[in-house]
């Protein structure tokens, strides 16, 4: 097989012209559509996912303004009832598991040295699916079609006796899409960060952001199926008439809130375990430190992954527990501040006595130990039977998941886009604009979201689209909405300097931060094979520990798409191993998936005959067409 | 050719905003005219109001509105009489194709409303003009030969027959 061209003596440019050649996706639409580099496909992702957020938010502005002042005219009771299951569905299941898995998708395979994710043309068909079911979801609200039942879609309201048409149905289905979206990404990602990993990058040097979205990725192995299942027994009860939650015919209703939550509570941690590994990378850069602590982190993730699971029925105290039952889930809904916490004071410990780089992504992170400190606490409050009782369907509830799910993952977030930003578009944000958006952001959430507290303690109930000019509400409704318009200025900002700063913001050059990890190890944005070639891992800051050239791997063919797999504790090169080609297939095969999905809202034999199209794209998928890449 | 592909996608996403539009509470004058049926001397027939064109016909095409009157026949005592629509010895079945006064929904309207004899009761005064409606509705779609693009599922209640919308799954025009 000496025909084949390796790698092994060529110059940068004559290399970097070979890999261009087989890496590189088509010009034009098609390459559009057909391309599978996980850095085309997670800008995508972040891009819709930061879309939803905005459509989010306007519908949020929409019920500040609603409920701004007693007996509100803005909004009927039906279009509330509509707009805030919209909301929640929206942030949810199409900005926040998504984005987050997205950032994961962009940043693992750069992060662990590799040159694509595990199952590129899976990634790509995850997106499309992702896209087609946030469409339908918002393509129904617009047709007065929205769901209208909560985001968690309780039955008997959401079941088919009280809830009329489709509206149910549609939010079931759009969570089927989200589905496979997610469950699509973790595959790919713990199989790109157990066999992908850079020679030498061993278990214990991963990048703690590297570990954090494998925590998450196995908790969206294990979380997802119950909410499948809940989802699927909910269309099958409504479409044909299955009793899985009718009490009268031996169904249970509850069994619907257990199923939803052992979904539910573990997609919190979906949510909040990528935030803690974006944290942990911005304080260990802007600190100019490793993180304090670094077993004790990865200890504190998996055991936070695990913990998950165990406490689900927190969101049922008052659906009439056992006692042992309730002291059980309080015992493990506060243990779960145990991880948490070695966590916050393992970030103090990174911060104490360092002078750290005051830079827009750090005040997310400054912002983020305040916020979901206090959103912790709270969480401690409503975690204690009692308490919840009284405050259960309040708006303090309402209080305390704003603080924890925008300060814990949000504010991560956005300093994660601010630090990122560079690699992805290879422009700096501008940091005066940032300042000033995080200070709106900042100071206006806590303005629109702390009183929410008092109000709950008050008295004010979830929900609600209006409320009576007798009730004490009135004030503080009206400080809250009038702050809504600083939080939602903060993110106008924000879009607005991303906007401008991917045209015109300062170059960046390929490490701009100073940071260690092996992404700023290649150019900004990165080339299509991520590295010219792949780097050998000594210690868990690469970049800090071998300044000046890194250690490379040499050897690889350039006749076809080739990456290295490693062995899973020790990362010891195993083998040489290809990466697809761009294809259409996945795309058309998200549409054929899409229309049966849809279809099936509105008669069951869709699942008969639209399977057809889905099974004859996926043959058409595999089918080996000859090329290198084929080759075992 | 491009304007008929976007009035053709049009269509139907035009019809599904009538679906399933929820209208909880009608205008007082909408609700007032909906009473302003037009009717043959011989009490058989006639012509629903212009309002309820002008609403686009939602007792029979709206799945809200036809889940409303299932509740409405439920706690209004219609199952003393007429069973599930199989009817009872004190009342016609209502399931079987038969119309005593004909299958217009104006007359079935006009039936609830103003009673008829051999012991149908009026409900004029216990109803008001959009429940009589949205009863009169769900009477007629259960009778009907053929399903609708709306109805109402099964109840969180033992099962007894299969839910309105497990009936025939072809679609038919709407009046029979």
């Amino acid at each position: 097989m000496s025909a084949q061209p390796r790698d092994t003596g060529l110059d940068g440019a004559a290399l970097d012209a070979a890999l261009a050649s087989v890496w590189s996706a088509r010009p034009g639409l098609l390459g559009w559509f057909t391309t599978v580099d996980h850095k085309a496909i997670g800008r995508r992702y972040i891009a819709t996912a930061f879309l939803f957020l905005a459509l989010g938010g306007v519908l949020a502005l929409l019920m500040r303004w609603q409920l701004a002042q007693p007996e509100g005219r803005l909004l009927g009771p039906d279009r509330f009832n509509q707009i805030f299951t919209m909301h929640g569905a929206t942030m949810m299941f199409l900005f926040a598991v998504p984005v987050m898995e997205a950032v994961g998708v962009y940043l693992v395979p750069l992060m662990v040295g590799t040159r694509n994710i595990a199952f590129p043309r899976l990634n790509a068909f995850s997106y499309w699916v992702y896209l087609f079911g946030g469409a339908l979801l918002w393509i129904a609200f617009l047709l007065d079609m929205g769901p209208d039942v909560g985001w968690f879609a309780y039955v008997p309201l959401s079941g088919p006796q009280y809830a009329p048409g489709k509206r149910a149905d549609i939010w079931a289905q759009m969570i089927t899409f989200t589905e496979i979206a997610a469950l699509a990404v973790a595959v790919e990602i713990v199989v790109t960060v157990f066999k992908q990993r850079a020679p030498g990058m061993s278990l214990d040097r991963m990048p703690l952001f590297v570990w954090a979205m494998l925590v998450t990725s196995f908790v969206v192995i294990l979380a997802m199926p119950a909410v499948v299942l809940a989802s699927t027994a909910l269309i099958l009860d409504r479409l044909v008439g299955t009793q899985f939650f009718n009490p009268a015919a031996g169904g249970d209703v509850l069994l619907w809130q257990h199923l939803f939550w052992f979904f539910g509570h573990p997609e919190v941690y979906i949510i909040f375990i990528p935030a803690v590994g974006m944290v942990s990378t911005i304080l260990s850069t802007f600190c100019r430190r490793p993180i304090f602590g670094y077993t004790a982190m990865v200890l504190a993730l998996v055991s936070i992954g695990l913990l998950a699971f165990g406490l689900w029925v927190h969101h049922m105290f008052t659906t009439g527990l056992p006692r042992l039952g309730e002291s059980f889930f309080t015992a493990s809904s506060m243990a779960i501040a145990v991880p948490s916490g070695l966590q916050i004071f393992c970030w103090l410990a990174t911060l104490w006595g360092a002078r750290p780089r005051m830079a827009v992504p750090m005040l997310y992170v400054l912002a983020f130990l305040f916020t979901f400190v206090l959103g912790g606490m709270t969480g401690v409050m409503v975690a204690s039977v009692p308490l919840d009782t009284q405050l259960h369907d309040s708006y303090f509830v309402v209080a305390h998941f704003h603080y924890v799910l925008i300060g814990g993952a949000v504010f991560p977030l956005l300093g994660a886009i601010h630090y990122w930003f560079p690699k992805l578009s290879g422009r700096m944000m501008s940091e005066r604009l940032g300042r000033w958006a995080w200070g709106l952001v900042f100071g206006g959430f806590n303005l629109v979201f702390f009183p929410m507290h008092i109000l709950g303690l008050w008295g004010m109930p979830r929900r609600v689209y209006t409320y009576q000019p007798e009730l004490p509400w009135a004030g503080l409704n009206l400080f809250s909405s009038l702050s809504a318009a600083l939080l939602a200025l903060g993110f106008l900002l924000f879009f607005w300097n991303a906007w401008r700063s991917a045209r015109k913001g300062e170059m960046a050059g390929p490490d701009p931060w100073g940071a260690p990890t092996l992404e700023w190890a290649t150019a900004s944005p990165p080339p299509p094979w991520n590295f010219s070639r792949i780097p050998v891992v000594e210690s868990v800051s690469p970049l800090w520990d071998a300044p000046g050239e890194l250690k490379v791997a040499t050897g690889l063919r350039l006749d076809r798409r080739e990456l290295v797999l490693t062995s899973v504790m020790a990362a010891e090169p195993e083998a040489r191993d290809s990466s697809p080609q761009d294809s259409i297939w996945p795309f058309l095969a998200a549409i054929v998936t899409s229309v049966m999905l849809i279809w099936s809202i509105f008669s069951p034999w869709a699942v008969v005959w639209g399977s057809i199209p889905v099974v004859a794209a996926l043959i058409l998928w595999f089918w080996p067409r000859g090329t290198p890449e084929d080759e075992s | 050719m491009r304007r008929m592909l976007l009035l053709a996608l049009a269509v139907p996403l035009l019809q599904g905003c009538k679906r399933e539009t929820r209208d909880l509470r009608p205008d007082p004058p909408v609700a007032a005219a909906l009473d302003g049926v037009a009717i043959l001397p011989i009490g058989i027939g006639g012509r629903p109001p212009e309002v309820y064109f002008a609403l686009g016909k939602p007792y029979r095409t709206n799945a809200y509105q036809l889940s409303e009157g299932k509740r409405l026949y439920a706690w209004f005592g219609c199952p003393q009489c007429h069973g599930q629509g199989e009817g009872t010895a004190r009342g016609p079945a209502l399931l079987d194709g038969w119309w005593n006064y004909g299958p217009g929904l104006e007359t079935i309207y006009l039936s609830v409303r103003d009673g008829r004899p051999g012991g149908m009761p009026a409900f004029r005064s216990r109803l008001t003009n959009d429940q009589l409606w949205q009863l009169a509705g769900y009477v007629q779609q259960l009778g009907a030969y053929s399903g609708g693009a709306a109805a109402p599922s099964r109840d969180d209640a033992p099962p007894t027959r299969p839910a309105e919308n497990r009936a025939p799954a072809r679609f038919a025009p709407l009046e029979p």
